[in-house]
């Protein structure tokens, strides 16, 4: 979960899945640890849609390979921290059940 | 446009005046927190005042483009295109409905103007509109943050807080302050203070922003536009113009950005709006320089200074000095938002990208009463974005100095 997608073809990483890789259009992905990352930005958000919790401490984050990721903050960080993901945190409440995903932690 | 045709058009940098689109007729509804009629009455009334303005009757019309988000979520309905020509007596038209989120507005005018320019279409209508009232906030935050991808979706993201990621960087990466930031909302707001056409005519000062409750830190209430109730339309025609009030379309050009925002490079870059940017002044003849009076997608303050740093109307960086020097004032030498902008004229999303257009109509036919009117504009640009940046469109507008 706490996995990045790599192309094959040209080696970019992204966190969001796609049919086809932004860099170069290819269509073949593996799954790679995401490691340790650099907090670009965070926000805390006080208005947040139903079943987000509030306020929603969110940070950005770059990781090797070319990939950033927003994600919710697990704990109190500041932009340029060392970061990573960390998983199977509950994120949102649907009328479907709970959605989990990643949180962006302190490195270890 | 292929490569080829764009160098073409960029060796031909002296575009013959006549031979573009022209906007011949502009008319909206004011926006408004909550407007008692329906969103199909909003259009009706702004397409007549559209076709009011340009003297011509429904029956000389051959297309029509509707510009609308969620009309679905928001109004429980569908089918608005049909409905409007039906409403305008019209039959046998070409007639279609566009959606592009926040763009909605913008596209729809894109698709008019390529209908003209293509020769598909001698007198083209857009019209845009929305109608977010019917929904409670949670409602309108949900439907909204629907656009997001899935891996965005799950964290609970809306586009505020992609607003306060961009503005807490921007704000630790340059000499900005945050009461420069607030200067933006100030501004906007005491533009639209004259503008009848507004939601917001109050003026405000930069501790009312400073005090108003946050939203997503450091963006507070006051740096975000609201949800609004509108509709704008604007009657296109092929050239050469039988008005000497026509406004050529130098051009419309759009671009998409990547969907998921992190998947950018860099956070600050808004690339939708660069490439929109470079491809409208590439097809205009014209550059950043000439534009006289821009119109920008001002959903959050800090979005008018990425928006004019991609559109080369302030250097990388440093689009908050412009705003702290008043140039961006409307008595500045590059005025932004004179009609008020996203954050005080209103946001009914599918209205907005007309709205933007009308507002640089008015200005370069020297429509405005004084309080409100820029001096001597020839040349004016919008740009409306659809979410936070996933797709932009630039029009670059000219009229008679
Ligand atoms: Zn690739």
């Amino acid at each position: 979960m706490t996995d990045l997608l790599e192309c094959r073809d040209c080696g970019h990483r992204t966190y969001y899945e796609k049919h086809r890789c932004l860099e170069c259009g290819g269509a073949e992905f593996d799954a790679v640890p995401a490691g340790n990352g650099e907090l670009l930005s965070v926000t805390t958000v006080h208005v947040t849609p139903e079943g987000v919790r509030e306020p929603n401490a969110l940070g950005l984050a770059a990781f090797p390979g070319g990939a950033n990721v927003v994600a919710q903050l697990d704990e109190e960080l500041s932009i340029g921290d060392e970061v990573r993901l960390v998983g199977d945190r509950e994120l949102r409440v649907t009328e479907d059940g709970p959605l989990w995903g990643v949180r962006i932690a302190a490195a270890e | 446009m292929t490569a080829q045709k764009r160098e073409a058009r960029a060796v031909d940098a002296s575009p013959v005046r006549g031979d573009s689109p022209a906007i011949t007729g502009a008319g909206m509804t004011a926006f408004a927190n909550a407007d008692d009629r329906s969103l199909l009455e909003l259009l009706l009334v702004a397409a007549e005042r559209a076709l009011d303005d340009a003297d011509r009757d429904p029956a000389g019309v051959d297309s029509v483009h509707v510009g609308n988000m969620a009309a679905e979520a928001f109004n429980e309905r569908s089918g608005l295109a049909n409905a409007l020509v039906g409403g305008l007596g019209m039959t046998g038209v070409t007639a279609r409905r566009i959606e592009n989120t926040s763009a909605s507005g913008a596209s729809a005018f894109q698709s008019a103007v390529a209908a003209v320019a293509s020769g598909r279409s001698d007198r083209a209508l857009a019209v845009g509109g929305e109608k977010m009232s019917a929904a409670d906030t949670a409602t309108a935050t949900e439907i909204i943050s629907r656009i997001t991808h899935d891996r965005e979706y799950e964290q609970g993201v809306t586009l505020p807080s992609f607003g306060g990621l961009a503005a807490a960087a921007y704000l630790r990466g340059s000499d900005a302050d945050r009461r420069d930031l607030a200067r933006v909302a100030v501004k906007n707001h005491a533009n639209a203070s004259s503008n009848e056409y507004a939601q917001f005519r109050k003026r405000i000062a930069v501790d009312d922003v400073l005090a108003s409750p946050a939203v997503a830190e450091p963006l507070r209430l006051y740096d975000c536009c609201p949800t609004s109730d509108g509709a704008a339309a604007v009657l296109i025609e092929s050239g050469p113009a039988e008005s000497d009030d026509a406004v050529r379309v130098a051009a419309c050009e759009s671009a998409t950005g990547t969907h998921a925002v992190a998947d950018r490079a860099d956070p600050l870059e808004i690339e939708s709006v660069r490439t929109a940017g470079e491809r409208a002044y590439d097809a205009a003849g014209f550059g950043a320089d000439a534009v006289d009076i821009a119109c920008i997608h001002d959903a959050f303050t800090i979005l008018e200074w990425l928006e004019m740093e991609e559109l080369g109307l302030a250097p990388a960086g440093r689009a908050w000095e412009l705003t702290r020097d008043g140039e961006t004032d409307l008595d500045g030498a590059l005025p932004v938002n004179p009609g008020g902008g996203l954050k005080a004229r209103g946001h009914p999303l599918g209205a907005t990208g007309i709205s933007q257009v009308i507002e640089l109509v008015w200005q370069l036919r020297g429509d405005l009463p004084d309080e409100r009117a820029v001096d001597g504009a020839a040349r004016g640009l919008a740009v409306n974005v659809a979410g936070f940046g996933n797709n932009a469109v630039c029009t670059l507008l000219e009229g008679d100095a």
